[in-house]
Order: structure tokens, then sequence, then C-alpha cells
């Protein structure tokens, strides 16, 4: 009996342990979301002030970004904690159109959009490859932690980060190309999608963080530190704006 | 093979974060890349970082001393291929001695001119016989470890940066000094990393000789494997001077540029260590003849790097890493962690623990994305055009 109370004490101060860590977690999500939208080229982009080409540079690098979603979800499967399996499995099927929904696949979604904004056959190829590049790279490069239980919560975090600034900035998203580069409601439903679902998903990822880090038996530090080096750089501004834009934004240049 | 056309990218690749010591603070890197095209197509690449303070090169004056003597020297030359299997020092002679047919500009080093011509005429002539400079320098081990560097700044960013290095697994880190905290700056990095990682510190001549005696007594708590150039350059005497007090070991940095500050160190007892950087010393060749100097005399060895040095300059230090005996710490391939992006398709960077292959691609073993280059320049020279143009 005795046995059993002391787990149950350690089981408690780990979820108060991992709950702390969630409201970091957020907090840094809500930062990085923040200067993410306070920034020159989203500010640019919002107001209308940007050009064509940079509406249209947007598009590209967004699709860049989320063309290989599926890989990265099912990368997440693999090594989710069973309490987080189940939603995350449903996003995974709903990335790929294949939910009880049914519908399109979210690249699919992306591609129409490409599409709508004017990249032609060999344009949407083009995205095709530097997306698969773009993994590519990632497979390729040296890990910098030693197990797969860091590179899962770093992979994670990134996620369900986007995630959180989706289901907060992609109606805004829309409604700019909407504006000011003459996309239709049918064109950009892949935001409005991401403005509905991810509401739900950012809450639901955040609690598989909370699972992930439970389940693997992270120390405290490790994962702060985890945390600190996935957002060194505004994940955002780098995968939307690309390295440049990062720069310029965080007074590295001009 | 002959060289027929060429041209210099001056970079600015910004850093994810800056890095400080005490003679400069960087926020970009300031490299610049040389790539030769020979007449069969074969195309190479090499790269300096010029530091004024170090070889009084500044980036303008390495791009005119590249277009104006060490292109005019090699454009059109016939090189013959590459021997393996002798002494590199040997099989780099040709290469490295067409570069010093001019006299140097009084008062500068041209190395890192030199460096980037040198590499990028290696890449080449190795290229176009489908070799890997491991073929030239062949590797006595199968990986090489590298340690982290910590930069200058406040205690919290540096503890923070030596608990990424920690996560990483990286066993050896060496810190930027220069300041008044620098005695609680090294005695917080060592609470936060622990007994099992061996720290460094690097002060880039920051001190007096009396100041930096003081220093390394009062750093000795600490267990540092090295206290790099204490003094500022210029006299070996004062670097002796502190070696003499110092509880620390001695590495010798900005005071080793030529073989010939080589051998007055040597000469004076000046040093434990030297650190040897292929863009400071001129080249490879020049490097490994200051290293084999450096074995004879007993003198330690660290493969340095330059801060903001792309992937071609980190395969060049891999190979004379991976080639080299007795070399007590390795750094660079910093890649990502420091570069925003870098210029080649595979990352050369190290991986957990400091870990990282031996290259087996051939010339350096880079593939590097061109794209990334355009992007980063802030000029692109044509070195034929401009050849042309002052001919």
């Amino acid at each position: 009996m005795i046995f059993f109370d002391r787990n149950l004490l350690n089981l408690q101060g780990e979820m108060k342990h991992s709950e702390d860590l969630s409201q970091i977690i957020e907090a840094k999500f809500a930062e990085q979301t923040e200067e993410f939208a306070a920034g020159q080229c989203f500010v640019a982009l919002e107001t209308g002030r940007a050009g064509r080409q940079n509406y249209d540079r947007f598009i590209a690098d967004l699709c860049r970004t989320h063309l290989k979603s599926p890989h990265i979800l099912a990368f997440l499967f693999s090594v989710s904690p069973p309490a987080a399996a189940s939603n995350l499995r449903h996003n995974l099927l709903e990335e790929l159109g294949l939910d009880d929904d049914g519908g399109i696949s979210h690249p699919a979604m992306l591609l129409e959009l490409a599409s709508a904004a004017g990249f032609d056959r060999s344009a949407r190829r083009e995205l095709e490859r530097s997306a698969q590049e773009e993994l590519r790279r990632i497979i390729c490069d040296p890990i910098m932690f030693g197990t797969l239980k860091e590179i899962g919560l770093s992979v994670l975090l990134e996620t369900i980060a986007f995630e959180w600034m989706l289901s907060r900035l992609a109606g805004r998203m829309g409604r700019f190309l909407a504006a000011h580069r003459g996309l239709s409601g049918e064109d950009l439903r892949w935001f409005a999608h991401h403005s509905e679902v991810d509401i739900r998903h950012a809450e639901e990822g955040l609690e598989a963080v909370a699972d992930y880090i439970v389940f693997y038996g992270f120390d405290r530090t490790d994962a702060e530190e985890i945390l600190d080096v996935t957002f060194r750089e505004n994940v955002f501004t780098k995968r939307y704006f690309g390295e440049m834009a990062l720069a310029r934004e965080t007074g590295v240049f001009g | 093979m002959r060289v027929a056309g060429g041209k210099i990218y001056v970079l600015g690749i910004p850093f994810v974060e800056a890095f400080a010591h005490s003679c400069k603070n960087r926020r970009f890197s300031d490299s610049f890349v040389v790539q030769l095209t020979a007449e069969d197509g074969t195309v190479g690449y090499g790269e300096g970082l010029a530091r004024p303070y170090v070889t009084g090169e500044t980036v303008a004056f390495s791009v005119d001393f590249v277009k104006n003597e060490l292109f005019p020297a090699v454009v059109r030359k016939d090189f013959s291929p590459i021997k393996t299997g002798i002494d590199p020092v040997e099989a780099l002679r040709e290469v490295d001695e067409s570069l010093h047919c001019r006299n140097d500009p009084a008062g500068i080093v041209p190395n890192a001119a030199r460096a980037a011509v040198e590499l990028a005429l290696i890449d080449c002539l190795l290229q176009s016989r489908k070799l890997s400079l491991g073929a030239v320098l062949p590797p006595k081990r199968n990986f090489v470890t590298y340690s982290g560097a910590i930069t200058g700044g406040s205690v919290e960013r540096a503890v923070r940066h030596a608990r990424h290095f920690r996560l990483f697994g990286v066993n050896q880190l060496k810190i930027k000094i220069g300041g008044e905290g620098d005695v609680d700056l090294v005695g917080a990095i060592r609470r936060a990393v622990g007994e099992g990682v061996s720290l460094r510190v690097d002060a880039n001549g920051a001190f007096s000789v009396r100041a930096a005696i003081e220093l390394a007594k009062r750093l000795k708590p600490y267990r540092i494997d090295a206290f790099e150039q204490p003094v500022p350059p210029g006299d070996p005497y004062d670097l002796a001077r502190v070696r003499d007090s110092s509880p620390i070991p001695v590495m010798a940095d900005e005071s080793l540029v030529t073989l010939t500050d080589a051998s007055e160190l040597i000469e004076s007892s000046a040093c434990d260590l030297f650190n040897l950087r292929i863009s400071k010393c001129g080249g490879l060749r020049q490097t490994l003849a200051i290293a084999r100097l450096a074995e004879r005399a007993g003198i330690g060895r660290q493969i340095g790097c330059q801060v903001g040095e792309t992937a071609i300059l980190s395969a060049a230090g891999r190979h004379l890493a991976a080639f080299s005996e007795g070399v007590d710490f390795v750094e660079g391939s910093y890649g990502d962690l420091l570069l925003t992006e870098d210029v080649g398709r595979t990352a050369v960077k190290f991986g957990y623990g400091g870990r990282a292959p031996v290259l087996r691609g051939v010339g350096l073993g880079v593939k590097v994305r061109c794209e990334v280059l355009e992007k980063y320049a802030s000029s692109v020279i044509d070195l034929k055009k401009e050849l042309v143009k002052y001919a």
C-alpha cells in the first residue's frame, strides 16, 4: 500500500512538472507567434504594402513548409506515447484526407492554392522538389541529440507550434491573400481549415507534448533546453519568409 | 590542368546569434569564396576569412589581392596532377609555390587570400581526377571530435550555450574571455557542465602579461586545459613570460601566422600548444608545414577554425584533423549551428558528441550550392573579366 501511494505521489509530481512546462511551452509559442505577426514581412503582406511577387514567394514558402507534413506526422505517430497516439493518428489521417470526413489531403489543398495563384505545372513540380529536398536535408543532416527521444520532442514542439500559430493567424493570412492577391475562398481553404481545426489541434498538441515528456521521463532541465534549442530562431519567420528575412527582422542585417 | 576562369563571392551569411569575443562582435559571416573553373569545366571552391587583427587583411584587401596577384599567377598555368601516396607537403608544393610569386605588401600577410585560392586549386585538381583530398591526406581515424565554442556576452547567455553543448554531448568547450567577469563566467560554466567536460579559455590577446598570469592563477581551480592567446601578438617573449608563470598551458593563436612565427615561438619556448587554422596560416600546405615544426618541437596542436567559415573551409579542416597525429583539440564545422544557412548540399557540421565522419567525396568533399553563394553574396567578382580589363 505504501508502495502504491509513493507511485501515486510520483505520478502527481510528474503531472505537475509537465503542467508547468506546458505553460512555459505555450508562452514560447505565443512569443514566437507575436514576433512573427509583428515582423515587417507579415505586416507588409497584411497591409497590402507588399508586391505581388512577395505574396507569391510567401505562398511558395508556405507550400514548401507544409507539403511534407504527412511525413512529419507519420514520424511523430511512430514515436508517440500511448496517450497521444490516437490524436496523432487522427491528425495524420486528416492530413492525408483519409479521416472519417473524407475529402482532400492537405498537400493537395496547398497545390490547389499554388495553382490558383498562377504557379504552372513546372512551378508546382519545383515546389514539390524543394519540399522533398528539405526533407532529404533533415534526414541527412548530422543529429545533434543523443537519442530519438530528444529528436521526437524537438519535432513535436515545432509541429505543435505551427498548429498553435495557425489557429491564431491562418484566418488573417487567408484574408490578406484574398484582399491583396485576389484569391477566392475555395482557393484558400487550407487557411480556413487550419484556422478552425488547429484550435483543437493546438490544445491537443500541448497535451501530447505533456504526455510525451512524462512518458519518456524527461528531466525538466533537458526538456527546457530542447525547447530553447528548437526555438532559438523564430521558426515561423524562417520557414515562411526565409533566412534573410529572419536575419533582417532580428536585426542581424539592416 | 589549366585554370580558365574564376569568381569571388563576398559573403554575408547571417549568424543564428551574434558571436562575440574581445576583438570583434560578429553578426554575420564575412567569408569570401573563390571559385575556379578549369579548361575541362571542372569547378573547385576555396574559402578565406580576412582578419585585420591577425594577418592585417581586410575583405577588400583579400579580394584585390586575389584579383590582382593570385588569379593572374594561376590562370593558364599548367598544373600537374596532385600526387598521392607521397608526403603531402611535397604533393601540394606546386600549388602552394604558385601563390608566392609576388612580394607581400608591407604589414599584411595575405594568408586568407592564399588559402582561398590554394583550396580552390586543390579542389579543382582533385575533382578533375575524381580523387578525394583524403587520398593526399590519408585519414588516421574515421571520425573527428570537435569542441564547442562559447562566445562573449552575459554569464546567463554563456551558460545557456554551455547547456546546449552539454545536451549535444559535446565534451570539450572553449570559452571566449577578455573582461572583468571572466572568473565568474568560467566558474558558472564549470558548474553548469560539470566536471567531465574539458574547458579552455581564449582571450584573443586581451591582457597584459601581468594580468594574464594573475587571471591564469585565479582560473586554476576550474581545471582549464589551455589558455589561448592571453597577450597580444608581437613579442613571443611576452607569451613566454606568461607561460613561465601560468598554471594553465598556453596556446599561441594570433601570434602564429607564418612559418617564421612558428620557429620564433619554438625558439623562445613561448607556448605549449599551437592553434593551426588553414585560413590564418595561408592554406593547407603552410599549415601542414607549421604542424610538422610543432610536432618535432613537442608542441601540442589544435586544429582551429575561423568563426563564420562555411562548409568549404570546414571540410578542409576535417581532412587536416583526420590526417594529423597527436592533435589535442579540433574546432569548427559549426554549420547551421552558427550560420542561418550553409553552402554545402549535405551538411558538414558535427553531430552528437561533437563527432563528424571523415569526408569521402571528391575534392574537398563538399557539393557547393551555387544558389546559396549567390543568395548571400554582397558582391560577385568575375576574375576573368577583371583580368581582361587590366591586361
